[in-house]
């Protein structure tokens, strides 16, 4: 999705190329984000600081794995803190206007609750449904951004689907 | 469902994305990228003089910082004297204001909070909140870090703040809720020792609660739920008089609101039943305002592992001629094992507290000699053999098995069960287990023999007045009535309880309580020291309490193990029906009828023989040298038929495995005071090992008894040595003892591995008839693969 010359670029300084790099990263990151937070607003939130962090550390990433992998670790990252971040103020969530999505609503609902239930599984769980379902990732690209096993992965993948029949 | 889930994500189009929100996005990480350049890496002036960190180790990045400029450096600090003369010289009350607000704004610059979480950019919907704050006098100037939630909780603070007085000094203060968080856990903490219930509330900042009122807080914490079913109208809130931290357990009841707390796990399909149970059957039990934020609240909040667990150090190898004599008391819980089964049975390692290494070879039973007569109730086995995983290091098998007192000469019991029958029993691996167990245990009961049901909940009820067995349908109905609902009071239950016992009590009988519960006492006395003084007290009375455990997330094994310790009593742990009918059928006799009480085990190494030794196990178990010949210091008890099992490894004297290396000064001396100790006569030092003493009480006597039997070297003189079988279960309990290691700590393992621990336990299965030795060749296995993970 970003070329590696683009990302050199930004690295280097040049901040046009920085902007084209956040351009064409911010749908996939939005689209990430909303479908861990639910609401628009929150994954504007979400997005939002996933971009700042791109801007502080962008000059950090040393191509060691491929860039999207970085990015994906980072939005997880962001996602995470920003959902620790809601738990403890969980009252103002009932200001927080319901889930907006542009077609199938029912399709939108039913995710929901399959988002909820497996992220109550435990650490990871939704992590690892979100890649390989939402970003349609293999179970290895995922092991790479999780920083897991391969195994793992596929573990986790098998224990939702179980968990998901049996409810 | 499976295919459900790549159809769902197909079917949920995200939604288009916002441009505005784009832009906003892309305008802020230009603004971070920026300021992130290199070459403006600036902190501040005093970030020159701080040490860097990275240097040496820098890239290109770090090269490209130039060295600040010494005239640069000049001025500045030429303008910040400067400006600090000004301060002191002239200052008039409003310009300081002014100067160390702004100071303060850049400082908070300096910081570089990104501009998403500065309080001063709230998004649109919240602006109207922070309103009132801006309009309050400008003597207050609040400038908070924490989040846009702050810029909200600056409005409630500036309302509920006391008026200042109009000529009160200006004063700048910098709030950050992060304190009142970490505040939160020493409270934890210090209640953690005292009670079994550590969850705690504090409010954000002064004069700020975090919700509206204390029963919305209590809702905060997980596993409970506030039913306002007393409740007055939603709008009561608490006054704006600043609330103190709040505990959960010890919140004081409002005048005009009554909280009940309910012991709800947040499992939202059980919530979702319980709500809709409760909407059907009485409607005057009003659920909390809206459905739909309780489901809400949980739905955030995953499910916590709550399983409580004591944190012990294990037992370390110490030098035979510093500390020769070890003491501990013997213990036939089995609980650990259980848990631990449960957890690999699920495909992960269970948390290393819940290992106990001696409860897991107790939870086998050896085939021991057994004594020929009741008079001396067991018969100590001693057997020395190579340790499997230290070469040079030998183990130490030390094995006690009860008598077993025949069906005739059984006494009579009067059984009192506790049911635990709150809403977090309600899982079936609760309750509904705890009901087929005690059906099963209704069946290997004497027809005179007397049983009655206590339940606690939110109020602690009888169910069952003391009945004989033989009317087996009428305590079968009272069973089949129980259901599950409410919060746990533990204390009041348990006073109930001996209430019971004590109606139906018989000198000569078996006078038990068996409390059934999933650990969770979160109301009432919850004061671990008092519950145990009341327990204690009453064990000598003759009422003696076995604790039963059942279910897991919310275990309080610390609690459980220490009731049942002072109530003279075992603590099992039950996941499954085959566990139940393990405890209560096939070892009924062991756990209802005690032979001896206060087992305590002291062993003397000879240190002309030995030079090491570490107790496998037992660390929570053990004594001080001088409790063991006191009679007021309580110990374990053994059941009928009950095998014990304790391992020493140790190390030879002039072995090569030793870990602690001599004293280089005095060694000699301490050798000849342990020397010269009550019995290792000049004779014995050379034959001898150790001496192994084992005290006593029969059940119902008050002195103590002493056994004694020396450990000699290379099993000289003991008529069990060539024995195959019980060189056989020696082997096995090694395995066992490993293989608990493994899980706890392997430190002293030397490398050997699951693999080493499943082949030595499957060649020492021996005959096996109950198949619980399979099933822990079965359990290696298991781990193996959850540690691969």
């Amino acid at each position: 999705m970003v070329d590696e010359k683009l990302v050199r670029d930004a690295q280097s300084g040049d901040e046009a190329a920085f902007a084209r790099l956040v351009e064409a990263c911010y749908d996939s990151i939005y689209r990430l984000a909303l479908r861990w937070a639910g609401s628009r607003a929150d994954a504007e939130d979400i997005a939002q600081i996933v971009c700042v962090k791109l801007g502080q550390s962008i000059r950090s990433f040393r191509f060691d794995a491929k860039f999207s992998t970085w990015l994906y670790q980072i939005v997880l990252n962001c996602a995470r803190d920003w959902s620790r971040s809601q738990k403890r103020h969980l009252h103002d969530e009932l200001e927080q206007e319901p889930a907006a999505h542009s077609s199938g609503a029912d399709a939108g609902i039913q995710l929901r609750q399959v988002l909820t239930k497996v992220a109550r599984m435990g650490e990871g769980y939704r992590e690892t449904l979100l890649l390989v379902f939402a970003e349609g990732l293999s179970h290895a690209e995922a092991a790479l951004i999780l920083k897991v096993k391969e195994s793992t992965v596929s573990w986790r993948i098998h224990e939702i689907r179980k968990q998901l029949s049996e409810t | 469902m499976s295919d459900d889930l790549d159809k769902l994500f197909r079917d949920d189009e995200p939604a288009e994305v916002d441009p505005a929100a784009k832009a906003r996005a892309l305008q802020a990480a230009m603004q971070a990228y920026r300021e992130a350049a290199p070459e403006k890496n600036s902190q501040g002036f005093l970030s020159w003089w701080r040490p860097k960190r990275d240097r040496s180790t820098s890239s290109e990045e770090n090269k490209m910082i130039k060295t600040p400029q010494p005239w640069l450096l000049g001025g500045v600090a030429t303008l910040a004297f400067a400006v600090f003369a000004f301060i002191l010289v002239g200052p008039r009350p409003d310009q300081l204001s002014l100067l160390s607000a702004s100071d303060t704004q850049s400082q908070g610059e300096a910081i570089r909070i990104p501009d998403s979480v500065r309080a001063v950019d709230i998004p649109e919907n919240k602006t109207d909140d922070a309103q009132p704050a801006v309009a309050q006098p400008a003597t207050q100037k609040q400038i908070s870090a924490a989040g846009e939630q702050t810029a909200a909780q600056v409005a409630g603070q500036a309302k509920a703040g006391p008026p200042q007085p109009a000529a009160a000094e200006p004063e700048v203060a910098v709030n950050g809720i992060r304190e009142s968080l970490a505040n939160t856990s020493p409270a934890k903490r210090s209640a953690g020792s005292s009670a079994p219930v550590v969850d705690a509330i504090s409010a954000e900042d002064i004069g700020r609660f975090p919700d509206t009122s204390v029963s919305e807080s209590l809702q905060r914490v997980p596993a409970t739920s506030a039913d306002r079913a007393k409740a007055g109208s939603q709008a009561k809130t608490l006054a704006a008089a600043p609330p103190p931290p709040v505990g959960a357990n010890s919140a004081p009841p409002e005048e005009n609101e009554e909280i009940m707390v309910t012991g709800v796990r947040a499992k939202p399909s059980l919530l979702k039943r319980m709500f809709s149970k409760k909407e059907k059957a009485d409607a005057s039990i009003s659920v909390a305002p809206s459905a739909a934020d309780d489901m809400r609240a949980p739905a955030s909040m995953p499910e916590e592992d709550r399983d409580n667990f004591k944190n012990f150090e294990i037992n370390t190898v110490k030098r035979v001629a510093e500390e020769p004599v070890s003491t501990f008391s013997i213990d036939v819980d089995t609980s650990s094992y259980s848990f631990v089964r449960r957890s690999l049975n699920r495909g992960v390692l269970p948390p290393k507290d819940a290992v106990r290494v001696e409860e897991m070879i107790n939870y086998f039973d050896y085939d021991y000699a057994l004594p020929e007569s009741k008079k001396v109730p067991f018969e100590p086995n001693v057997l020395v053999m190579d340790s499997p995983w230290a070469k040079g290091k030998k183990l130490v098998h030390i094995g006690i098995k009860g008598y077993d007192i025949p069906a005739s000469a059984k006494p009579r019991s009067h059984l009192t069960f506790l049911l635990d029958v709150s809403g977090s029993m309600e899982s079936p691996d609760k309750l509904p287990l705890v009901k087929q167990s005690m059906s099963m245990l209704l069946n290997s009961l004497d027809p005179k023999d007397t049983v009655a049901i206590a339940v606690y909940a939110g109020a602690a009820g009888t169910v069952l007045e003391p009945t004989a067995v033989k009317d087996k349908q009428k305590i079968l109905d009272a069973l089949g009535r129980l259901q599950a609902g409410g919060s746990t009071a533990g204390a009041e239950g348990i006073r109930l309880a001996y209430q019971l016992a004590a109606s139906s009590y018989e000198k000569n009988a078996v006078n038990r309580i068996i409390l059934a519960t999933d650990g969770d006492f979160n109301v009432g006395i919850t004061s671990e020291d008092k519950l145990k003084g009341f327990v204690e007290r009453q064990r000598e009375r003759g009422i003696y309490l076995t604790v039963l455990g059942f279910g897991e997330g919310n275990y309080q094994d610390a609690l459980m193990q220490t009731l049942a310790q002072n109530g003279n009593g075992a603590a099992a742990y039950i996941d499954t029906l085959s566990e139940a009918q393990k405890v209560l059928v096939d070892e009924a006799s062991s756990t209802l009828f005690p032979i001896a009480k206060d087992v305590k085990i002291q062993v003397e190494f000879n240190p002309a023989k030995v030079s090491e030794y570490r107790l496998i196990g037992y660390e929570t178990r053990a004594l001080k040298r001088e409790d063991f010949n006191n009679d007021k210091v309580d110990a374990g008890e053994i059941g009928s038929g009950h095998a014990v099992t304790a391992i020493y490894e140790i190390t030879p004297a002039g072995s090569e495995a030793a870990m602690v290396d001599e004293l280089r000064y005095g060694s000699k001396t301490a050798n000849r005071k342990a020397g010269g100790g009550e019995i290792a006569k000049d004779a014995n030092t050379q034959l001898e090992y150790g001496y192994l003493k084992i005290r006593y009480k029969l059940p119902n006597a008050t002195r103590s008894q002493l056994l004694q039997v020396p450990i000699a070297v290379d099993n000289a003189g003991n008529p069990h040595a060539n024995d195959k079988t019980r060189a056989r279960e020696a082997r096995f309990a090694s395995a066992v003892a490993g293989f608990a290691q493994l899980l706890k700590d392997p430190r002293y393992l030397d490398g050997w591995s699951y693999e080493d621990a499943l082949k030595l336990a499957q060649a020492n299965k021996g005959d096996d008839n109950f198949g619980y030795r399979t099933e822990f060749v079965q359990l290696i296995r298991k781990a193996m693969s959850a540690a691969a993970m």
